[in-house]
């Protein structure tokens, strides 16, 4: 839009250059013809300005020619000659204008066909870039699970953390050099620190589970037979000892009450576990 | 007082009646300055005239303002030129002939005061 005003002026600068040479000038100077082109431009504004004014104020939209008239008599311009001037020179007729041709954006990169525009978007609207800026085409490689390759590169992974675990321990820790010399470390070694007493290690067990977690027997039913074992031996002791059946009868509901607490608030914890009878003897018998 | 007026009348009458007949004689004419652009300069002002022989009528006056001008201009180029001939003697005879004419400033600014224009131009002008 900033460029329409500077074509009309140039065609105006084109039409005042050709009626100079008309007139018989050959050159002139910049300065002229930028004068001469405003002073156009100045006369041509001025009679549209002064008709426009004349043409409201007889109450007419149109203009006609009454009101250039009147504007070139305001303007003090002599019109009488104008036929003349007409018919005596030859004047020269610049060509037509021609519309600006919009530049056409070189598609260079155009891939494939653009999508027309949906229903619900209006016409004028611009249209879809090309589909490659929005289509996405998901291209999932299906991972290797042939054994080979996995134990392959399960051993590759290993080796590269062992390798990158040796260079960091032998860039940060001492390390001693292969060569007995004072030159740059080429083949470092992980310094060896001996430990004090050194058998100490070996004395420690490691290989033991300490854990009663980690033990394949389930404490609990551990408990409940330790607690059948005790009442066993305790019942082996009394008809041992010959007791009476009313005694008995008290026993049995004291024991079913034990078991009830002992259900109802059981504690996983070996310490707090039931005492333990040295019934084993007793059981082995019976 | 009447009279007068009635002068004024008769004489827009014999000024304006050629000019229609002249405007009629417009139809095929093409003036120099391009339609479009006279007309581009009319709508800028407010004016939007149906009849294209009226966008003509005004190209050629301002053609014809123009033309004037470099006229009068010319002779100055002219006047001032041979002066200085004449000054240098007949050795530039022969240069007259074929003498090509510059507009300047110099030449303009004198012409355009006998049209009661003045021009000061900034002194930054581009």
């Amino acid at each position: 839009m900033e460029q329409q005003p500077n074509i009309y002026r140039k065609m105006l600068a084109a039409a005042v250059s050709s009626i100079l040479l008309e007139s018989g000038c050959d050159f002139t100077e910049k300065e002229c013809l930028g004068t001469l082109t405003e002073m156009m431009q100045a006369f041509v504004t001025e009679v549209a300005h002064l008709s426009k004014t004349y043409c409201e104020l007889s109450g007419r939209v149109e203009p006609i020619l009454g009101d250039v008239i009147l504007s070139f008599v305001e303007m003090g311009f002599n019109f009488n000659s104008l036929e003349n001037y007409v018919k005596t020179s030859k004047h020269v007729v610049l060509p037509p204008l021609q519309l600006q041709q919009p530049q056409k954006q070189l598609n260079m990169l155009a891939a494939g066909s653009k999508q027309p525009l949906s229903v619900h978007i209006p016409q004028h609207f611009p249209q879809f870039p090309d589909p490659h800026a929005y289509v996405r085409t998901p291209t999932h490689k299906q991972p290797i699970i042939d054994y080979e390759s996995v134990r392959e590169k399960a051993a590759i992974q290993k080796r590269d953390i062992e390798k990158a675990l040796t260079k960091f321990l032998s860039k940060t820790n001492s390390t001693h050099n292969i060569f007995d010399t004072d030159e740059s470390n080429i083949f470092p070694l992980i310094a060896c620190k001996p430990t004090t007493p050194a058998y100490l290690s070996a004395l420690l067990p490691q290989d033991q589970i300490f854990d009663a977690e980690d033990l394949d027997i389930d404490p609990k039913s551990q408990i409940l037979q330790q607690q059948k074992n005790h009442d066993k031996a305790k019942n082996h002791i009394k008809t041992e000892n010959k007791s009476d059946d009313d005694k008995r009868e008290t026993l049995n509901e004291s024991r079913t009450s034990e078991d009830s607490a002992n259900n109802s608030n059981y504690i996983d914890n070996p310490y707090l576990a039931a005492t333990k009878l040295p019934g084993g003897e007793i059981m082995e018998i019976s | 007082m009447n009279q007068d007026e009635k002068m004024i009348e008769d004489n827009n009458m014999t000024l304006g009646q050629p000019l229609s007949d002249f405007l009629l004689q417009l139809e095929d004419y093409t003036p120099t300055i391009p339609d479009a652009v006279t007309s581009y300069y009319l709508r800028s002002s407010g004016l939007e005239p149906k009849d294209p022989r009226l966008v003509r009528l005004i190209s050629i006056a301002a053609q014809k303002f123009i033309s004037d001008i470099a006229n009068d201009a010319l002779q100055h180029c002219k006047m001032r030129s041979t002066n200085s001939s004449s000054h240098s003697g007949s050795k530039s005879k022969q240069g007259t002939k074929d003498r090509r004419f510059c507009l300047t400033m110099e030449d303009l600014t004198p012409a355009l005061a006998e049209f009661g224009i003045t021009i000061k131009k900034p002194h930054y002008y581009v």
